[in-house]
């Protein structure tokens, strides 16, 4: 008998439904593997790697609603399974959400994640096909890596435990470095590439002695057992503070905290444009959603401390990051950095580990997806045109060349500062209230005065947008798919920012749901 | 304290602040030419409206009236709360009558029309919305929407320095607001832990008892983010520098409705919240009063733009409200917010005036200008009348607000009082010397000047129109100010009710 065979034969057969998300993205990355060997069509290749995201986020939207409806209102459990469609949820996932044995987990929080990465990569997909197009380059490489990544950060946020986590981690971070230098005829794109596949390898190092460290204190690999564990130890010792650590720089380094920054800028300007957007928005908010969950599910006891080292990474982040970004001439390279202070501003709110807090991180987590994507997208878009650098003069009189495509900067722009009515404000506002309520006083001082630092950067590309004159009147070629598709983030943008309540819901239940236990 | 509230029958409220939007986005696929009519409609009908709601507003007793409250985000205790007491209403008003003029005047703007008209929609919306938001999410999100529009406004359509002047008026307002927003948070925080209510409602926020130490912080950081919008002296360098670059109905707006909001805050939030830290900086406030009064009026003297004299003196009126707001007595706050009222009148009109002299001579230098009254003689009377209300000549607006300042400052302290009334003379001085360098000294002028002055062409229709409301409504409050006063009076009672309980 093979190992599986007994497996199965012991412990049962696995709940395969609710993988079935994960299943349908592996089978379409396997599809346009194998189909690349046939076709060169470009719309074919990008219209089924679409579909099948569309067709595993309408699943997970589906039973996320029907989990969402469950719990918030106040329906009999009788009602419930008399309904099949109910007892289909309560059967697979309220009662057998954990499956291959412990290793994986499919809870409210890993869906609601789930859900955004989805949306994100499907975002980057539309853009994806015209820019490759504009660049006359064809490689099919790229959509199957980008599902291979994206089955890597489900793997991530639905892990119940460290080896799980390690392994979503490195199936995302190696397709994410194979992306960044998918672009041969690039010098810069191979420098990225090299960069992130050397410090990313150091993190990957870092934290599988992390791991080991971890199991060899507490003798498990699971977070919950982790927990457990830790309080009853009787002292602190070399090997649970080393474990801590270690996989703290690993996940900073990650999460592009400064000071593990360094391979951010040269990454997300070397990749092509769509992949900066694929690797600044989904790879970073899999890593917020699997920082939230270690520091509640394994360290509870913890998360004083582990508060307060997020706190010192989320200032650090913040000056650093925005100050750079301040200096930059490249767009490109500016957003970066940008990304990078917006990584202090989201694990900022882990210096309040309340619900609050974390409810708090997973809004703008989420919300980021929006704006941050948006940016990338939108440069993606402009990219495409010959002689378009990124640098701040070719956005001088966008506003007269292209005044949608402006307009839609604008509002992406503010966001990312802050400003309302867009959701970045929303965003900012629930960290402050997070720290505030928790009388982390200091660092939202920080958060307020490299705030206004930002605003030096945004309102600088607004105002070559609108207020200088164009330097050159060549026209700029965006297709109407492209507009649409960044109108709809747009509106999204102005939308959440009038009216978040539906993902403040969303967000506030997966915190205290995740901080309860439930789920688990 | 509990307050009454009379809910509103038809939304009134909500329709003036959603229509410039909708206008706005409807706008934003028409032609251009649909820009300015559209918009003048939309503000007139806002206009009528505000002034249907001023009409028929009960001033009899302290009633939050056209009251409308949605729940919006129950998870932070966030809700849609609009309704309007005396003070609201007097600033809704004003800002309503404020942008109609703005866009009547705004006839020859040929640069980006239809952006030009939609972000002046908005920035109405955002305006309205700061005066009459009794939410603080809902206050803060207006109070921030209208930096990008007034962004824009100065950045695009604004004079040479354009660009530089609107960078720092965004990050000037912003970098107040951000500590504003933290008091807010820090009150809203603190008055859950105290009551265990989750709410952004002002008539929570205003239950809660606060140690002093606490209050006195608060108050600070409030302050921070109001002083720089008022601005007070010395956060006012950014204004000059905006209103000089900013386009003429730009301007208007700045000085008739953004600077308001500061003082607006000052009386809605800093008093009844913190009344003891209220009482705490009174010397502070009346020192930063005074010496932005007789500093900038100073200031006002020495300058030789027409538009920067102006902005000073913007800065030195500002000052009487301060110094109204802080004295803490009845006479005081009904000055502080009569001259408001007053001083978005005044400052309108003069740099309506200031626009209509650039447009026919392409230059704000007063020494390139003067004799001109004789040519344009009915806009000699208009800008005449505005000075002179100003300046604060009684029957005039000015006179009452300063007067009422002064009387209740009078009463706190002399030395106070004393002091900003003899720059009253100062006020008078840069004023009428403004006026006669544009207007008068017609023997100074050379042939030139001359010939060209014989060709100017007095003012045209839509601008008498827009200069005609702000006159009249100079003379209204000047020689009737016993109706504004008994409109605002149980608000004051209101506004000062805990700081009386304090007695003293």
């Amino acid at each position: 008998m093979s190992v599986i065979e007994q497996l199965v034969s012991g412990l049962g057969m696995p709940n395969f439904v609710i993988l079935i998300p994960e299943i349908i993205i592996l089978l379409t990355a396997f599809t346009v593997f194998i189909l690349e060997l046939f076709t060169k069509n470009r719309k074919v290749i990008s219209s089924i790697s679409i579909l099948g995201l569309v067709a595993s986020g309408g699943f997970i939207l589906v039973i996320m609603l029907g989990i969402l409806k469950l719990i918030l209102t106040p329906i009999t459990l009788k009602e419930a399974s008399s309904n099949p469609f109910y007892s289909f949820i309560i059967n697979n996932f309220l009662e057998n959400f954990v499956t291959l044995y412990g290793l994986y987990v499919v809870d409210l929080f890993s869906l609601v994640f789930k859900l955004f990465l989805v949306v994100g990569t499907i975002f980057v997909f539309i853009h994806l096909r015209p820019y490759l197009e504009a660049k006359q380059t064809y490689y099919a490489e790229f959509y199957y890596l980008i599902l291979f990544s994206l089955v890597g950060m489900f793997i991530m946020v639905s892990s119940p435990n460290l080896i799980s986590f390690y392994i979503g981690l490195e199936l995302m971070s190696v397709s994410l470095y194979v992306l960044i230098g998918l672009y041969r005829k690039d010098y810069k794109s191979k420098e990225g590439a090299y960069k992130y596949l050397i410090i990313g390898g150091t993190g990957t190092a870092i934290v599988s002695y992390a791991i080991a460290l971890l199991y060899g204190r507490t003798g498990t690999f699971d977070f919950k057992e982790i927990a457990q564990s830790i309080i009853t130890l009787e002292s602190v010792d070399v090997g649970l503070i080393g474990g801590l650590v270690l996989l703290l720089v690993g996940l900073a380094l990650k999460a592009s905290a400064v000071p593990f920054h360094h391979w951010a800028p040269d990454a997300y300007q070397g990749a092509t444009t769509p992949i900066t957007a694929f690797l600044a928005v989904p790879a970073k908010i899999a890593t917020y959603a699997i920082i939230l969950r270690i520091v509640v599910e394994a360290f509870p006891s913890l998360t004083e401390t582990w508060g307060f080292a997020w706190a010192l990474f989320a200032a650090a982040s913040m000056i650093l990051g925005n100050l750079v970004a301040l200096r930059q001439r490249n767009v490109k390279r500016m957003l970066a950095y940008s990304s990078i202070a917006h990584t202090g501003y989201i694990v900022a709110a882990l210096a309040a580990p309340t619900g609050m807090g974390f409810a708090a991180l997973a809004f703008y987590s989420i919300v980021y997806l929006f704006m941050g994507a948006g940016a990338f997208l939108l440069l993606a878009s402009l990219e495409k045109n010959k002689g378009w650098n990124n640098t701040l003069d070719d956005f001088k009189g966008l506003a007269k060349r292209e005044p949608i495509i402006a307009l839609l900067m604008l509002i992406f722009m503010f966001s990312l500062l802050g400003i309302p009515p867009t959701v970045g404000f929303i965003g900012k506002l629930g960290v402050f209230l997070a720290l505030i309520g928790y009388e982390v006083w200091w660092l939202a001082v920080v958060l307020v005065i490299t705030s206004i630092v930002s605003a030096g950067y945004y309102l600088k590309v607004v105002a070559n947008m609108y207020m200088y004159e164009p330097s050159n009147n060549s026209k700029i070629n965006v297709s109407l798919v492209e507009k649409l598709s960044l109108g709809v983030l747009a509106i999204l943008v102005l939308i959440l920012g009038i009216y978040p309540t539906q993902i403040w819901t969303l967000t506030t239940t997966i915190s205290s749901l995740l901080m309860a236990g439930v789920g688990r | 304290m509990s307050v009454e509230f009379v809910k509103a029958d038809i939304p009134w409220i909500t329709i003036t602040i959603l229509l410039p939007l909708v206008a706005a986005a409807v706008l934003m696929f028409l032609n251009e030419r649909f820009a300015k009519p559209v918009s003048i409609a939309v503000s007139t009908i806002i206009f009528i409206i505000s002034s249907y709601m001023l009409l028929t507003y009960d001033p009899s007793s302290y009633k939050i009236q056209f009251y409308e409250k949605y729940e919006w985000i129950p998870w932070l205790g966030v809700s849609y709360e609009v309704g309007v007491d005396a003070l609201s209403l007097t600033l809704y008003w004003l800002t309503a009558l404020s942008f109609l003029v703005a866009f009547i005047w705004s006839t020859n703007i040929n640069k980006r029309v239809k952006e030009y008209f939609v972000a002046f929609l908005i920035l109405e919306a955002g305006s309205l919305g700061v005066f009459v938001a009794w939410d603080l999410v809902f206050f803060y999100i207006f109070w921030e929407a209208i930096l990008i529009p007034m962004f824009l406004i100065i950045g695009v359509w604004g004079y040479a320095e354009r660009i530089y002047a609107a960078t720092k008026f965004f990050i000037y307002t912003f970098f107040g607001s951000l500590f504003l927003l933290i008091g807010v948070i820090g009150l809203y925080v603190a008055t859950y832990f105290q009551t265990g209510e989750l709410s952004t409602s002002y008539f929570s926020l205003i239950n809660t008892h606060l140690p002093f130490t606490l209050e006195i912080i608060f108050f600070l950081l409030l302050a921070l983010g109001f002083a720089i919008k008022v601005p007070m002296w010395p956060f006012h360098t950014w204004l000059p520098d905006a209103h000089v670059q900013a386009p003429t109905a730009g301007s208007v707006i700045l000085a008739a409705v953004l600077l308001k909001m500061g003082t607006y805050g000052f009386v809605r939030f800093s008093l009844p919240w913190f009344p003891e830290a209220s009482k705490y900086f009174v010397p502070v406030m009346f020192t930063l009063g005074v010496i932005a009064i007789i500093y900038t009026a100073m200031m006002a003297i020495a300058q030789t733009h027409i538009k920067r004299l102006i902005a000073y003196s913007s800065v030195s009126h500002m000052g009487f409200v301060t110094i109204g707001t802080f004295a803490l007595n009845d006479f005081g706050v009904n000055g502080a917010i009569i001259t408001m009222i007053s001083h978005g009148l005044t400052s309108a009109a003069l740099f309506l005036a200031a626009g209509f002299i650039y447009e026919r001579t392409h230059t704000y230098e007063m020494s390139k200008l003067g004799g001109m009254a004789k040519f344009v003689p009915v806009f000699a009377v208009l800008f005449m009348i505005s000075a002179m209300a100003s300046v604060g000549l009684p029957g005039l607006s000015g006179f009452v607000g300063e007067f009422l300042s002064l009387l209740g400052t009078f009463k706190v302290s002399i030395l106070t009082a004393t002091l900003a009334g003899l720059s009253l003379i100062v006020g008078a001085a840069y004023t009428l010397w403004l006026y006669r360098k544009t207007m008068f000294e017609e023997e100074l002028l050379d042939e030139e000047r001359l010939h060209k002055w014989k060709q100017l062409k007095d003012v045209s229709t839509s601008e008498f129109l827009s200069f005609l409301p702000l006159v009249i409504f100079m003379f209204v409050i000047g020689i009737y100010p016993t109706w504004w006063v008994n409109l605002i009076q149980k608000t004051t009672e209101a506004i000062l009710f805990k700081i009386r309980l304090l007695g003293g």
